[in-house]
């Protein structure tokens, strides 16, 4: 009864949005969207940073950054930093609002899949040549890249592991992780049917972000969402149809469920209903947090499986400095400094988050943990989508297609096709 | 209202007449208009810029190609007349969007007032005790926020451990899994929707009912009619103008039905709760404004002619 007062709001904010944008920018499409890439305009100078930056940061990054930036303050006493933390699902609409007004901050945590969006948006500075990139995970270093050109640094980064419980795969009688789609397709029939699982193991069946994890089987059979030139979509490969076929095979076979409840994941692996799923570092802290001392020695992780390649999701954070910062070489320094190895490992320390920062992982915290140096290797092999402006709504057509397939039985070459035909009438938005 | 303000002070001066006490009173009008107007001016320039004009803004964006970058120059992007519309009324989401929310409306709008009125008079007739009691259960619903409302209801409509299930396996039925079925996901909705709206729905029903006086009935009563015959031919059509203001008001909010699949399913499974506005402002995320604001205006003529009929069909006669 009450849900107009929302889409009121909603349509009166676009078009205030509009006005406030009008009266900011004057009038006239801007020329400058010419082909040649963008290069960098800052370099940074040597002294220590100073003035003041504003930094945005999303979640518990935001809470957690203030404790970092005070070292940074130290080692440059005529700095100031102040960080604001945002959350999460009102990010993105802020930082647009924001591009759009010209009130953005000097620096900011960015979500990995909307550099293409905001580089579009022409809102970002170019990463000066002076800051290495080198010693970055090649899969992080790729999505601060939008065409040729990097913006940003890779912050954190995290990827998807197979993770599974160590006690009822003995009793399904595995010893040694399978490798390749044909064990693990083994390995989840032996835990139902010897381990007495429900379900063999837990895939998203669709719905948000679904992609990310059948993307990754695509990969690794060979498939790429677009060709080199990042022009064109490439859903509708061979590759792209076997990688479906296998994903869809989970459910045909009944190893995986449509019905389970959503969030629900930690739940059924801490009873062993469904013994396995595919997921990021932060789940082993909220299975242990939900079995207790009990299950973590039972909870095993290994790489994904093998078909060409053995490729999984990089996700994470980049940092990044806008083109309308006032203090741009302060905030450069910043952010070089945010990417140094040992601030990294410092970072790992107070917020968990895995350091993009190859180097850093020799550091004892994380070399002596028993599950993350798995993760470290297999960021060795891990994808991130390429910078598209319109990924977003690419992913949601995407999602859809998988659902319908995992739910009611549309076949992988129908699928691949749909969601082919959507993206590109979506398009790549460049 | 503001014309009735200033036609109060006039009636004293009825009486008097002549030209002197005509021109005074012409000289006190102009002040009164210009006061009327100063007095009136914050809420028209705010009216203006904060509701007409964003209003107008809109509905011309959905006649270009405006997106998410065009923002920043908003008067360079070109006109495509109604391409837009074209492009909601065949996209295979939206029209699915459509059904969606027609089914919504066309199966919650009659269960929401008939239990609202039920509760009404029931609250009217029968429990004159605890009626305050009673009239703030039902109407708590309606201010509780949705997203504790929705926790609540996860609960309930959980598949195995659910309260709704385990109600349903002790007559020995054996429940769905509410959310997660296509056939289910929808009534599940309407029903959370129900019991979420008909207590505002209820409380204006109790005005109209108590608003009709006893001595109708203990007429009906003398001429020999049941209570039943009481209530069809006495109580409802003196009800009509409340019937007429909460069918309207209900549909209305039931049309643009969003936050209940916003909040429980985002929409699926297999896209069958998306609803129109919540598409709407899944377009308006990705930036593409024009077609967007198309829908909001699809919308906006859908409710506007439905309203109408309502009207049409419900007014005195």
């Amino acid at each position: 009864m009450f849900t107009h007062t929302t889409r009121r709001r909603l349509v009166i904010g676009g078009a205030a949005l509009t006005a406030t944008a009008l009266a900011l920018t004057g009038c006239g499409r801007s020329a400058d969207s010419g082909d040649s890439a963008p290069k960098a305009t800052t370099s940074i100078g040597d002294g220590p940073a100073t003035g003041e930056l504003s930094v945005w940061a999303m979640g518990t990054e935001g809470e957690n950054l203030p404790k970092l930036t005070a070292a940074f303050e130290q080692a440059n006493p005529g700095v100031k930093v102040k960080v604001t933390p945002i959350p999460w699902d009102a990010a993105h609409s802020k930082f647009t609002t924001a591009i759009t007004a010209q009130t953005v901050p000097d620096a900011a945590m960015v979500g990995t899949t909307w550099m293409g969006e905001f580089a579009d948006l022409d809102a970002l500075d170019p990463t000066p040549a002076s800051i290495d990139t080198s010693g970055f995970f090649e899969g992080a270093n790729e999505t601060t890249k939008v065409g040729e050109t990097s913006y940003g640094v890779p912050w954190y980064v995290e990827t998807r592991l197979v993770y599974y419980r160590k006690d009822l795969a003995a009793k399904a009688g595995i010893t040694t992780p399978p490798t390749d789609w044909d064990g693990l397709k083994a390995m989840a029939k032996a835990m139902k049917e010897k381990a007495g699982a429900k379900y063999g193991i837990n895939l998203q069946p669709g719905g948000t972000g679904s992609w990310q994890t059948v993307m990754p089987f695509a990969w690794s059979a060979g498939a790429a969402i677009t060709g080199d030139d990042q022009k064109e979509f490439t859903f509708d490969t061979p590759e792209m149809q076997e990688g479906l076929k296998y994903y869809q095979s989970f459910f045909t076979d009944k190893l995986a469920g449509t019905d389970l409840p959503p969030n629900q994941t930690e739940a059924q692996f801490v009873s062993g209903q469904v013994p396995m799923f595919i997921s990021g570092p932060w789940m082993a802290g909220s299975v242990a947090k939900l079995g207790g001392e009990k299950i973590k020695p039972n909870i095993g992780v290994f790489q994904l499986p093998k078909n060409k390649t053995a490729t999984s999701f990089v996700g994470g954070s980049n940092f990044v400095v806008f083109k309308n910062s006032k203090n741009k070489d302060s905030a450069w320094k910043l952010v070089k400094w945010l990417s140094d190895a040992k601030t990294q490992a410092q970072w790992f320390k107070l917020s968990t988050d895995l350091p993009a920062v190859k180097s850093a992982w020799e550091d004892p915290s994380i070399a002596s943990d028993p599950l993350l140096p798995v993760f470290g290797k297999q960021l060795e092999d891990a994808k991130a989508p390429p910078a598209i402006v319109n990924w977003e709504q690419v992913a949601t057509a995407f999602d859809a297609e998988v659902e319908k397939m995992a739910k009611s039985g549309q076949s992988p070459a129908d699928t691949a096709k749909a969601i082919q035909t959507k993206a590109a009438s979506i398009g790549t938005g460049s | 209202m503001s014309s009735a303000t200033l036609q109060a002070p006039e009636v004293p001066q009825r009486k008097s007449s002549g030209p002197a006490a005509r021109s005074r009173r012409s000289g006190a009008r102009g002040r009164q208009t210009a006061a009327a107007w100063i007095l009136t001016l914050p809420f028209v320039v705010l009216f203006l810029a904060f509701t007409a004009g964003p209003v107008l803004g809109s509905l011309g964006m959905s006649f270009t190609d405006l997106k998410q970058r065009d923002l920043r120059t908003p008067f360079a992007v070109n006109g495509v007349g109604f391409s837009n519309y074209v492009k909601a009324l065949q996209d295979e989401t939206f029209r699915k969007a459509a059904l969606n929310t027609a089914y919504f409306v066309l199966v919650g709008v009659p269960l929401t007032l008939a239990l609202a009125l039920a509760a009404a008079v029931l609250l009217d007739r029968g429990v004159k005790r605890f009626q305050s009691l009673f009239k703030v259960a039902y109407y708590l619903p309606v201010i509780t926020s949705i997203v504790a409302i929705a926790v609540i209801w996860r609960f309930v409509l959980a598949p195995e451990s659910g309260l709704l299930n385990t109600v349903l396996s002790w007559v020995g039925i054996d429940g769905p899994n509410w959310l997660a079925s296509k056939t289910w996901a929808m009534p599940s909705l309407i029903m959370m929707a129900v019991w979420r709206n008909f207590g505002s729905a209820m409380i204006i029903f109790l005005a109209g009912l108590q608003g009709i006086p006893a001595t109708v009935e203990e007429a009906g009563q003398l001429d020999g009619a049941g209570s039943w015959q009481r209530f069809r031919y006495l109580i409802v059509p003196l009800l009509r103008p409340t019937i007429l203001f909460t069918s309207v008001t209900t549909g209305i909010g039931y049309l643009q039905f969003f936050e209940e699949p916003f909040v429980m399913t985002q929409g699926g499974p297999l896209n069958s709760t998306v609803s129109v506005s919540m598409y709407t402002y899944q377009q308006f995320g990705f930036g593409n404004y024009g077609v967007a604001t198309a829908m909001s205006y699809i919308l906006f003529v859908v409710i506007a002619v439905i309203t109408f009929i309502q009207f049409r069909l419900l007014r005195e006669k």
